[in-house]
């Protein structure tokens, strides 16, 4: 147990000392803003019905836990992602691998770690809960028990869930690749819905015990961001109620989620590189050569502006594996070939790259080397450029399609989504540092997409039509904007103080 | 060529790495040495254009290498102390790749890899991807880039960590040519990397310079002041607490210890001949 406690207040304070978790708890303040708004707002996270619950600590307090039943449980898993690539990427892993420490208490460390983050951030939704009900002022009586029941009872089983699903998946090979922040995206969403049933296992996320407590039907009960035509009228809300059945199946889902967090223990490697496949493998002997004098060839610049972007594009490329490239051709074919029209294809082309277009902006391996190299604009253009070259590339053959069929607005919105969608990547990879954001707001996006929702058809996917390719390039132009000034802040111009510019 | 005049960096927490520091560098090989925290690596970022000073000048050529950067990027060849590298590429593809963002030509490009990756013989491992280099290849690759646009101006950071006995010989070697007429500003704690081949030593302590001068003369500093004596192993903790020990070998029943004192520092002490080891240790203590 000393040592569970030990790993977890250690990797613990590794991450509240980043300035992204100050980010993280502003993020859960915004959210609990969110969850109990003004009295005459237009927006509710609650709707009972046509009511909502008079503000009073206990219910301040299941808005905001039901909040982060829903949201953090999204969010939250790719924020506490990267626990166990962390300490391979540190070396610290290798440290650990040579200890005594067993996997079972690895694991179980690290999965405490998770929760303690989301915890923390749970505890500041609570701490804005309480604060927003005073400041609202429906009622004045702080009762913490009432505030914090809905949070140990709806919202910490669900964390739980979060911080071991998201540890399941960094310790298992194929769910620790860009393909497992997707396929949460997916995972989420289901959750999200199904657990809102009141036949979902072991509860879901609770809703259920809310019946008869509300003045709302299963039909009229709505959960998650929601307009309203008019603010909503009030009643006075009792409090989350206890039984034991309930409170068994909270306790169950928690167990559950302790046993998803030590399952890896059946299969994780312990960071033993060897594992990892022969790409790492370090080498045989060397043979002995002589040392020859300096290379003669002249070093001549020629500031060529075509090799880069391809060079860049080769870099993004590099290490995809043949699955990804045999798909690649499949869908260039189904690109040609599909009675479908050549915009509606786009949506299923567009999606495939998109844990390449992920590494745009979080490719930093190098940047220690790079940093002294001439030309930063130039380098950041032509990562832009490769993003571009690999959308046009994956989607040549609609393209190619809507020319032969002389329809040119299909054409604008091919281009601007090939701007796009880079421009997103390299601006979410750049302001965050982490591929997953991308991976996941993209994969949103194009749920959304293809659910029709024409307001993000940023690549005139819809037969409905989305906003103008020219709004879209444009928008792209000032994602790409926003990576300039970004950089410069760091590397250009001598605003900061790490890199000249 | 490179003037660093008047550098201080001072990092978050009012830490100050670099104190006031001047150096100017021509053709020939400086050693910068210095203990851990010195403040080495912070000066080198500051000269390979990476890190920005809290206050001083950075000139190249005379220009303002600070607010224009470029002209020095474009003459520099740096080898930072710790680096990565994109471990799906062989080593081939990644110095292609670098030698593409210095904007190199091809056939320049292709001719300069092959030849730098025989230099630093990495040739027989050029189509193997770069995650599965030792340490001490990957050191290697990153002193291939270094001299990927035939700089003028090489900063190396260091540059022997990994590296076994024979890389090392041949990487001073190469060093030893380089300098006849480039400037190579060479960081490292290891005195034995500059012994040979520096034309000039500079000794850093808490970002200042002790030293900046001829490797004969910061030897001839501590002449007659180097001695050797056989100590009992229980006498050595007191021996180190009255005098810098720079050496210490245990043979049969005692300990002989190479001390740095201004006297003979015991009557069985004999003075034997410094080396710059010894004269480092005195200047940084």
């Amino acid at each position: 147990m000393t040592a569970v406690v030990g790993l977890a207040v250690a990797d613990f304070r590794e991450r509240v000392r980043r300035p992204a978790y100050l980010v993280m708890l502003i993020s859960a303040v915004g959210l609990g803003w969110l969850a109990v708004p003004p009295t005459d707002a237009r927006w509710v996270v609650l709707d009972a019905g046509g009511y909502r619950g008079t503000y009073t600590s206990a219910y301040v307090g299941l808005v905001t836990a039901l909040t982060s039943a829903l949201w953090l449980t999204f969010v939250g898993f790719y924020l506490v992602r990267d626990a166990v690539a962390r300490d391979v990427r540190t070396g610290v892993g290798q440290l650990l691998a040579a200890s005594p420490l067993r996997t079972p208490v690895y694991l179980a460390g690290k999965f405490a770690s998770n929760l303690l983050v989301l915890g923390s951030m749970a505890a500041t939704l609570a701490g804005t809960a309480l604060a927003l009900q005073l400041l609202r002022g429906e009622s004045r009586t702080v009762d913490l028990v009432g505030l914090l029941t809905p949070f140990v009872f709806l919202a910490l089983p669900m964390l739980a869930v979060t911080a071991a699903a998201a540890l399941l998946w960094d310790a298992t090979p194929v769910l620790r690749s860009g393909f497992g922040n997707i396929l949460w995206c997916f995972v989420w969403m289901v959750g999200a819905i199904g657990g809102q049933s009141a036949s979902a296992p072991l509860g879901g996320i609770g809703v259920s015990q809310l019946a008869g407590t509300m003045p709302a039907t299963s039909d009229s009960f709505g959960l998650g961001l929601m307009y309203v035509d008019t603010p909503l009228r009030t009643f006075d809300w009792p409090g989350l109620p206890l039984d034991a059945p309930f409170v068994a199946g909270r306790v169950a889902l928690t167990l559950l989620a302790v046993a998803v967090a030590l399952l890896p223990a059946l299969w994780f490697h312990r960071f033993d590189i060897a594992a990892r496949g022969p790409a790492t493998a370090v080498s045989a002997g060397e043979p002995r050569t002589v040392y020859k004098g300096l290379p003669q060839t002249p070093a001549v610049a020629t500031g060529s502006a075509v090799r880069l972007p391809f060079a860049e594009l080769r870099v993004l490329l590099r290490g995809t594996p043949w699955w990804w490239w045999t798909g690649a051709a499949l869908l260039a074919l189904l690109g040609l070939a599909s009675p479908v029209d050549p915009g509606s294809v786009l949506a299923v082309v567009w999606i495939w790259p998109v844990i390449l277009w992920s590494r745009l902006g979080t490719r930093r391996e190098a940047g220690a080397i790079l940093a002294a190299y001439p030309g930063p604009r130039r380098r950041l253009l032509a990562e832009f450029a490769a993003g571009v070259l690999l959308a046009a590339g994956t989607a040549a053959p609609s393209a190619i399609r809507m020319a032969a069929e002389a329809d040119l607005a299909g054409l604008a919105a091919w281009a601007a989504g090939a701007l796009f969608i880079p421009a997103l990547a390299l601006a979410l990879g750049t302001l965050t540092g982490a591929a997953r954001t991308f991976q996941a707001v993209y994969t949103i996006l194009w749920y959304m997409l293809i659910n029709d929702v024409a307001a993000v058809d940023f690549m005139g996917a819809l037969p409905s039509g989305g906003p103008p390719p020219a709004l879209v390039a444009a928008s792209a132009l000032a994602l790409l904007g926003i990576v300039f000034f970004f950089r410069t802040g760091r590397t250009f111009g001598g605003r900061g103080s790490v890199c000249w510019g | 060529m490179l003037e660093l005049i008047d550098i201080t960096k001072v990092y978050k927490g009012q830490k100050r790495a670099v104190d006031g520091l001047t150096l100017r560098l021509g053709p020939g090989l400086v050693g910068l040495l210095g203990p851990n925290g010195a403040g080495k690596s912070s000066l080198l970022r500051i000269a390979a254009t990476v890190t920005r000073p809290t206050r001083g000048q950075v000139r190249f050529d005379g220009a303002d290498a600070v607010a224009r950067p470029a002209p020095l990027r474009r003459a520099l060849g740096y080898l930072p102390q710790d680096f990565g590298v994109y471990p799906h590429l062989t080593g081939h593809e990644f110095l292609t790749y670098l030698a593409a963002v210095r904007g190199l030509s091809h056939r320049s490009a292709r001719a300069r890899v092959g030849e730098l990756l025989d230099l630093v013989n990495l040739a027989h491992a050029a189509k193997r991807p770069l995650g599965g280099y030792s340490g001490g290849m990957l050191r290697r690759v990153g002193i291939a880039q270094a001299l990927l646009a035939d700089p003028r101006v090489i900063v190396v950071d260091e540059p022997t960590a990994g590296l076994d006995p024979e890389e090392r010989v041949r990487f001073r070697n190469l060093l030893s040519d380089l300098s006849a007429d480039r400037s190579v500003l060479l960081s490292t704690h290891i005195v034995s990397d500059v012994e040979s081949v520096a034309t000039r030593i500079v000794v850093m302590a808490a970002g200042r310079i002790r030293f900046d001068g001829d490797p004969g003369d910061l030897v001839r500093s501590v002449a007659g002041h180097v001695w050797e004596l056989p100590v009992a192993p229980a006498d050595l903790p007191g021996v180190q607490q009255r005098m810098p020990v720079t050496r210490q070998i245990r043979t049969g029943g005692h300990v002989r210890v190479r001390v740095l004192a201004t006297q003979r520092p015991a009557p069985d002490a004999a003075p034997v001949a410094p080396d710059l080891a010894d004269a480092y240790l005195a200047v940084t203590r």
